[in-house]
């Protein structure tokens, strides 16, 4: 469990480190959009953290962490409960 | 990669087709990955599953420049692939994305089905290439060199997928979408490769144990 914890910890670092030395450009796809001049139109849905920053957070690089982090709890809250379910329902072997 | 739904022409019937195609098509991948895995699952890997996932979620924030202007990131799907097998890593891809659109709006809703394709889908296949590259032989010294070659390909499959997808937004259509998709994502497909290729064998070298998707690849998987 500890070793796990580690393993979380160490991706929040991760984050920490190397938000800042993310590349802003845009990526593939936004590239291909840009060079061939499409417009996009206004999408339906817009998120709760739209392009990963907290709104109220003034400081890009803090609301840009703290939505990573936010979205990496998340995600691994998900995992777990998939997991969770995927596992057998009555294991004939005791693990 | 991920398709925002400002890229769907609602206007199109071709564009609406294809998208809710695409959502037909990956819930009926998710469907059978999701009764695969559960044959094949052990508890065990419930914990490697949740922070394979979120390490995956938390990687495809950092974008890296590659030229001209332009960035990529780790889609990560061979390395799910790898560590877990192909049925769990389409589901804990899938899970990424579903957070990534839901709270970031990175990736739409309407564009959910081709992006679960796009690079939850195809990831979990690339299992089978890295399977077909090794020979079945997981531990042989084919196995980097596989992961490399079965994670470009995935970002190329995912990004001539995406350019087709598209291209009824575009007024040039598949003969533009597609030569300038993969005319970047073969770039970024080598850091993909590159970043796919160390992370597995750094893991390799000291977490031999939880290798879970390695013993996969010896046995006879079918599809």
């Amino acid at each position: 469990m500890n070793k796990h914890l580690a393993v979380v910890a160490a991706i929040v670092v991760f984050l920490a480190v190397f938000i800042p030395l993310a590349s802003s450009s845009p990526d593939g796809l936004e590239r291909v959009v840009e060079n061939l001049g499409v417009e996009e139109h206004a999408p339906t849905w817009n998120g709760i953290m739209s392009d990963y920053a907290i709104a109220s957070i003034e400081n890009p690089y803090v609301s840009t962490l703290l939505a990573g982090i936010f979205g990496t709890l998340m995600v691994l809250i998900a995992g777990l409960l998939l997991g969770k379910s995927l596992s057998p329902k009555n294991p004939k072997v005791p693990e | 990669m991920h398709i925002p739904d400002g890229l769907i022409a609602t206007n199109e019937p071709t564009s609406v087709a294809i998208a809710v195609g695409m959502w037909i098509v990956s819930i009926a991948f998710l469907v059978w990955s999701w009764k695969k895995a559960q044959k094949t699952y052990s508890r065990g890997i419930t914990a490697l599953l949740a922070i394979s996932s979120a390490f995956v979620f938390a990687a495809q924030m950092i974008n890296f420049p590659i030229a001209f202007g332009t960035s990529g990131h780790l889609v990560g799907g061979t390395f799910l692939a790898v560590l877990l097998g192909p049925y769990a890593a389409m589901l804990s891809m899938t899970i990424v994305l579903l957070m990534q659109a839901f709270f970031f709006a990175d990736g739409g809703i309407m564009a959910f089905g081709m992006n679960a394709f796009n690079m939850a889908v195809i990831g979990g296949l690339s299992f089978f290439l890295v399977k077909l590259f090794t020979r079945g032989q997981g531990g042989s010294r084919r196995f980097i060199p596989s992961v490399f070659a079965a994670s470009w390909l995935s970002v190329m499959t995912g990004a001539l997928l995406a350019a087709l997808e598209v291209s009824p937004a575009f007024a040039g259509g598949v003969m533009v979408t597609v030569p300038s998709m993969l005319f970047y994502h073969a770039i970024i497909g080598l850091g993909e490769g590159a970043i796919t290729a160390v992370l597995i064998s750094s893991i390799q070298r000291m977490q031999p144990a939880i290798m879970g998707g390695l013993t996969l690849l010896k046995e006879k998987t079918k599809l």
